[in-house]
């Protein structure tokens, strides 16, 4: 796993993209997709962003909404992806 | 013209209008293109690929769409296949049919159904697992360059989620039959896909278990919507070709039609357009290149700016024209078929305009 510092800044960093993006405080477990929520496309801008930012890649099976679901489950991929890569 | 272009430039030549009527494009000249990897110019040189930037492979897309809007459909499939087998196949898969993919293997992408268009989330085609191979039932309609294909990337139900899986044409089970006459890009092998308890070996599964179809088809779509929006720039700029030299050299009322303002008016709205498409394909190809999540809503707008600018503008085009467009053999007449064909396919309009208002919605506060 990575540091607690690490996954930290991942998280705060998401938070900051979410809100930029939509103009809308987010907090680490709200659901990004719930009703009212974000598109499926705005799903995509978010693998997008997830590989640019943190040097990834998010391949077929890690394509699944629940992955992207809330800033929580974001950091978790992110962390077991570059931990994967580092192997 | 780069090299790119003028071999393409050379191979259409003035026979984009003999393969419309004919309803095909010789399938070694497609070869020969495959061979030279320009069918999917942005796959990396590790696999063989030419390793474009999207900017310079859109670029080159519009060229081949100014052309012949068939043989671009036929480029935008195999650039499609290819970006499914990068986005969702392991490196593994990668490594084995990217390469053939670059070296004259023809791909198409299957993923309407007869109950599944614009709802893709109706998808019924079922892959299942059997042992250590998979079993896949289901249709496909309307696959575009299906008819010259070697390998089938067809969409399905997976597990409880969802793939795609990577098919040969001529395996046991599969039946591929071309859509009679289409109304536009006729010789871009349209054709409908039957698989019939299609066994093959597990590792054909590109996206594992579990893969959201939403999150599958968006990411292969992308590249999609932005070959065909730059597709569309090709049109558009034949549209303004034809037009703007037939207003020169046709004269009525004792002067050219160029100098009638009506008819300078449309030369104007032609320019416009072209203009527009083109600068909103930079933008989604700028995007891409630049990593950045805007790449996604640009590439629907490119599409949906695209095609509906070179619906209009092949309309005008063939009033420009009059008489001496409006029969099959002229580039605007076949223009004019193929834009509606855009407008349709790769999210039809109103898809398009659904998605923008989503996240017009998402990002409104």
């Amino acid at each position: 796993m990575g540091t607690s510092t690490e996954n930290a800044s991942v998280e705060q960093q998401l938070l900051s993209f979410l809100e930029e993006r939509t103009k809308t405080p987010w907090t680490p477990d709200r659901d990004l997709f719930a009703d009212g929520g974000l598109s499926s496309l705005f799903a995509m801008e978010l693998v997008v962003h997830l590989e640019s930012a943190f040097g990834i890649v998010v391949a077929g099976p890690d394509l699944q909404l629940r992955n992207f679901r809330t800033v929580n489950a974001m950091v978790a991929m992110v962390d077991r992806l570059r931990q994967a890569a580092g192997e | 013209m780069n090299d790119r272009e003028a071999l393409v430039s050379e191979l259409v030549g003035d026979r984009a209008d003999a393969w419309d009527l004919a309803g095909l494009i010789p399938t070694e000249l497609l070869r020969k293109l495959g061979e030279a990897g320009l069918l999917c110019g942005e796959v990396p040189g590790q696999y063989g690929g030419l390793g474009l930037s999207s900017l310079d492979n859109g670029r080159f897309t519009a060229h081949v769409g100014s052309l012949c809007s068939s043989l671009r459909s036929v480029m935008t499939s195999q650039g499609m296949a290819a970006w499914t087998v990068q986005r969702l196949g392991s490196a593994r898969q990668r490594a084995d049919y990217l390469p053939r993919l670059t070296s004259g293997t023809l791909a198409a992408v299957g993923f309407s159904e007869p109950q599944a268009g614009s709802d893709l989330s109706a998808i019924s085609t079922e892959i299942r697992l059997d042992g250590d191979d998979v079993v896949v039932d289901g249709r496909k309609i309307w696959v575009t360059a299906a008819h010259y294909a070697d390998l089938l990337v067809v969409f399905g139900r997976y597990g409880d989620g969802a793939a795609a899986v990577l098919v040969p044409a001529d395996a046991p089970g599969v039946t591929v039959e071309r859509v009679a006459d289409p109304m536009g890009c006729r010789a871009a092998g349209h054709a409908g896909i039957r698989l019939d308890s299609v066994r093959l070996p597990r590792g054909r599964v590109l996206g594992g278990a579990g893969a959201a179809l939403t999150m599958l088809v968006t990411a292969a779509l992308s590249y999609g919507r932005m070959s065909v929006a730059w597709g569309c720039v090709g049109i558009l700029r034949a549209c303004l070709t034809a037009a703007s030299r037939h207003a020169k050299s046709r004269e009525q009322f004792g002067r050219p039609l160029a100098q009638h303002q009506l008819i300078g008016g449309h030369l104007a709205d032609l320019l416009v357009a072209e203009q527009t498409a083109t600068r909103v394909c930079e933008h989604a190809s700028r995007c891409s290149d630049d990593g950045s999540p805007d790449l996604v809503t640009a590439a629907v707008l490119a599409k949906h700016v695209g095609a509906t600018q070179a619906a209009a503008a092949a309309a005008t085009a063939v009033q420009v024209l009059a008489s001496a467009g409006a029969s099959d053999g002229h580039v605007v007449a076949r223009a004019y078929r193929d834009a509606k064909l855009m407008e349709i396919i790769e999210g039809s309009n109103e898809l398009c305009r659904l998605m923008l208002a989503q996240h017009a919605l998402s990002v409104s506060g």
